[in-house]
This record gives structure tokens, C-alpha cells and sequence, in this order.
């Protein structure tokens, strides 16, 4: 932290979280994107370190993980807050390029 | 007792005649849903969808779905998860609804659903929050148990949390909920009456077990199962063969639970379903599909499947397995070669994704 400054009252937490060690629970705490906590590796690695137990193809997961919220950080949350995200998508195999990026919307 | 005429024993023998007719000839149908709110009904023999119904509101698709023991109506998770739709079989029309969540409260269900034996109750497990005005504030889990006459509620009941799927014993008087232990509760107050451990398990030299279970297929056996997956704490985890895949089964009837082991961990099962003529016998799918002998404690053998499956279900003489989920097919696969004798195409290709697959004799 010597050449970076904190510019505002959250950085400057970070900076003393960092000089009494404690980041690695400020970045714990940041991982709580989406509707639930969990942050699964699981798209790119498997249990056993490769990939072959993951779904083949990833389109036959993507519904299965994404509606129910498993992968909250990985894509759009279609339970609360972005629920037509694939609406116009039921078959992710064929559909997948309508399948967009999604921002804040000003409220 | 009084004598019966001899055209009174004619009618009652026609009658019995019919009536062991009407089992031989019930077919077996699959119920499932597609993105995005749509319903299917598939003739499984025929290897052909028979119906398809859309759910108002039932967007981004059914989650879970029961089926009531009369087989004519089948509830669905929809609504974003906050609501259950329950659609007449034959007709398409929606007779049952409930919205859950109100301007005060959001309430979530997601696997842990069933409608009891005599079909009067559906058994909902909710997970709720407070919606305050700069806040959230989680609330107790609950199971609440909804008319299906009316759709009113009846009552609620204190809940354990992190049940995933829920199941009535066979005589309605118990509902088993799969969470951190597999929990038997009086669906009456709400009373724990047995915990069957799994995460808090005492077999010794093995660490605790992962299971993963969100799937309701156990009506044709009556026969709950999932695997589980668990280290050797005796040996170095460093050794693949310290590995094990197990399969938890519970009775439905007698309520027997047990845990066994079948194979050294070196793929994945999502779920699996118990034969019904060989109950014993379990089947299990993901990127493959594998026969699993439970008495012996060992795997009977294993196919590669075209792609990931979900679900699993069985036909009702134990011939052949269904495989869906995922994607827009369900694939049929003979239970002796494990060979594949059929395909089900979905309309318009739509994912199934974690829709149940359940299966109706009609």
C-alpha cells in the first residue's frame, strides 16, 4: 500500500484491514454478489481437476445452475433481479448469443 | 352375509375383470417442464410428447414438480419460485394456484414439495424474508401445508433448514426432509422425530459425506435415494481409492434407511432412481449412466450418455430408464444393456434445465 493512496472512507478500511491482515476477510466479504453466497468454481474446474465431470455441453448446465441462483457472481439473477434475462432463450444450445451482459438500471 | 344371485357375481366378476384390465393396460407417462413455462406430457412407450400445457406465470420455467396420487393434477414451482401451479392433466386448465409472496414478504420454494397420500395437502418448504424499508431480515424456515381444494393455507409448521427435496412416508404420517441430516418430521406440529445422519454421521475412518440432492423420482419404487460421496479418513487423500461413492435409500413405507457403498469415486452421479422390481437395484445419471447393485455393494456397469442428464426415472416393469433434464431430450436406455432404445424430443427444442421428471400410470 505504499503507492496507492485510498480516495475514499471503503478503500480507506481496506487499507487498514491490510496492515493488520485482515483482507483476506474484506475479500471474503465481497464475494456476496447475487441472490445467494455460494461462489461455486464449479464451470471450470471439476472435483477431480479437469473437466470432464463437468456438464458437457456447458449449455446443458447453464439453466440448471443459473435459474436457481447457484452461480449468482457468473450470471445474470433471474429469481429477483433480472428475471426475463433469458426469457426469450429456452434452448441454450440455440439461443445462447441472445443471452446479454446486464447493468444497474437507474432507479 | 347375505348369498349372492348368480348375476350379481356376473356383474362383480365383469367389474374385477375390468378393473385388472385397466392395471395391466395403465401406460407409463413422464411429466416434466421446458422453458419457459410450458408443461409436458410425454407418452413414454410411444416415445412421443402427448401434451403441452402452457403455466400462467410460470416463467423461467417449472422447477419441481408433484403429481397427485390420482395422477390428474400436476403442481409446479413457477413464479420465479414464488408461486405453485397445479394444471389438470386432461384439460390444461390451471385448478390450483398460490402466490406466496406478498408486499411485505418474499417467499422462495425451490425443491422440498409434495402433495400427502390421500391428496388432500400439499406440503410446501419456504424460505422467507422481510422486505423493510432499507433491509432484509431472514426469516425462520417453515413448512406450510396449503388445501389443494382451495388453495388456503392450513398451517405452518418450524422447519429445519437447508431441506432440499421433502417426502411423505407412504401413509402420510411423516415427511422426511433432506438437509444436513435426513429429518422425520410430524407433519402435524412440526416435532423432529428421528434425525437419520449424514453429515453428522458416526461410521468411523470416513470424513463426512457430500450429497447434493434436489431431484423428486422416487414414486415408482417408493424408494428415496441419492448418492453420496465420502473420503477415507484412514487413509491418504492423496490415494485416489480413498475415494467412495455411496447410495442413501429410505423406504417410503417402512421407513428403513440405509447407506451403502458402490464404487470408488471416479465419476459423478446427479441423482438416481430405485428399480421398482428390483429394489435393490438402483440406477444412476450424469455423463453416464450406471447400474448399482446395493445388496452387493458394487457398480453392475456404465454407459457414456450423448450429453449431461439431470433427472432419472424408470419404467414401471423395470425395462427401461428415462434420462432428462439439461437440455431438450429425454433419452431412453434399456436397463439389462444399458443401451440406448429411444429419444424424446421436447417442442421447439426448449431446455428441460432442473425440471423434475416424474412419472404418471394413466
Amino acid at each position: 500500500m505504499k503507492h496507492l493512496k485510498p480516495a475514499n472512507k471503503k478503500a480507506a478500511e481496506y487499507a487498514s484491514a491490510a496492515d493488520e491482515g485482515r483482507e483476506e476477510e474484506v475479500r471474503l466479504m465481497q464475494t456476496m454478489v447475487g441472490c445467494t453466497a455460494t461462489l461455486d468454481p464449479g464451470w471450470e474446474v471439476d472435483a477431480f481437476g479437469g473437466v470432464a465431470a463437468l456438464c458437457q455441453p456447458m449449455e446443458a448446465d447453464l439453466y440448471g445452475c443459473a435459474d436457481p441462483c447457484w452461480w449468482p457472481a457468473q450470471v445474470a439473477d433471474t429469481l429477483n433481479t433480472y428475471p426475463n434475462w433469458n426469457a426469450d432463450a429456452p434452448a441454450a444450445q440455440r439461443d445462447w448469443r441472445k443471452l446479454q451482459s446486464v447493468f444497474p438500471e437507474d432507479t | 352375509m347375505k348369498r349372492m344371485s348368480p348375476k350379481s357375481i356376473a356383474v362383480l366378476s365383469g367389474a374385477l375383470a375390468f378393473l385388472a384390465s385397466t392395471v395391466a393396460d395403465a401406460k407409463d407417462f413422464l411429466v416434466t417442464g421446458i422453458k419457459p413455462d410450458k408443461l409436458v406430457v410425454v407418452d413414454a412407450a410411444a416415445r412421443k410428447v402427448d401434451k403441452v400445457y402452457t403455466i400462467p406465470n410460470g416463467g423461467p420455467g417449472p422447477l419441481t414438480i408433484t403429481v397427485s396420487p390420482d395422477g390428474k393434477t400436476a403442481y409446479s414451482v413457477v413464479n420465479r419460485w414464488e408461486s405453485v401451479s397445479g394444471i389438470d392433466l386432461e384439460t390444461g386448465k390451471e385448478t390450483f394456484r398460490v402466490d406466496l409472496s406478498s408486499d411485505t414478504e418474499r417467499v422462495k420454494i425451490m425443491f422440498g414439495m409434495d402433495v400427502s397420500p390421500d391428496g388432500k395437502e400439499l406440503a410446501l418448504y419456504e424460505s422467507a424474508v422481510k422486505l423493510g424499508l432499507g433491509e432484509y431480515e431472514v426469516q425462520p424456515t417453515r413448512i406450510s401445508f396449503y388445501d389443494t381444494a382451495n388453495g388456503n393455507k392450513i398451517r405452518s409448521i418450524p422447519a429445519p433448514r437447508q431441506v432440499t427435496v421433502m417426502m411423505y412416508s407412504s401413509d402420510g404420517s411423516k415427511l422426511y426432509g433432506m438437509g444436513r441430516a435426513l429429518h422425520v418430521i410430524d407433519p402435524a406440529n412440526g416435532n423432529i422425530i428421528k434425525e437419520n445422519k449424514t453429515q453428522a454421521w458416526d461410521r468411523s475412518n470416513y470424513y463426512p459425506p457430500d450429497i447434493l440432492d434436489v431431484w423428486s423420482q422416487w414414486e415408482q419404487a417408493g424408494i428415496f435415494s441419492t448418492p453420496y460421496y465420502a473420503a477415507r479418513s484412514d487413509m491418504s487423500l492423496e490415494d485416489p481409492t480413498a475415494y467412495w461413492t455411496g447410495m442413501l435409500t429410505l423406504d417410503l413405507k417402512t421407513g428403513d434407511f440405509n447407506l451403502v457403498d458402490v464404487e470408488n469415486t471416479d465419476i459423478f452421479y446427479f441423482s438416481t432412481v430405485v428399480s421398482p422390481t428390483e429394489p435393490h437395484i438402483a440406477f444412476g445419471v450424469y455423463n453416464n449412466l450406471a447400474k448399482l447393485d446395493m445388496k452387493a455393494g458394487k457398480s453392475l456397469g456404465r454407459g457414456e450418455l450423448d450429453h449431461s442428464y439431470y433427472d432419472i426415472n424408470i419404467s414401471s416393469d423395470g425395462k427401461e430408464v428415462y434420462v432428462g433434464g439439461t437440455m431438450s431430450d429425454i433419452g431412453v436406455y434399456d436397463t439389462t444393456t444399458l443401451k440406448k432404445i429411444g429419444q424424446i424430443d421436447m417442442p421447439d427444442g426448449a431446455n428441460m434445465g432442473i425440471s423434475s421428471m416424474r412419472v404418471i400410470k394413466r
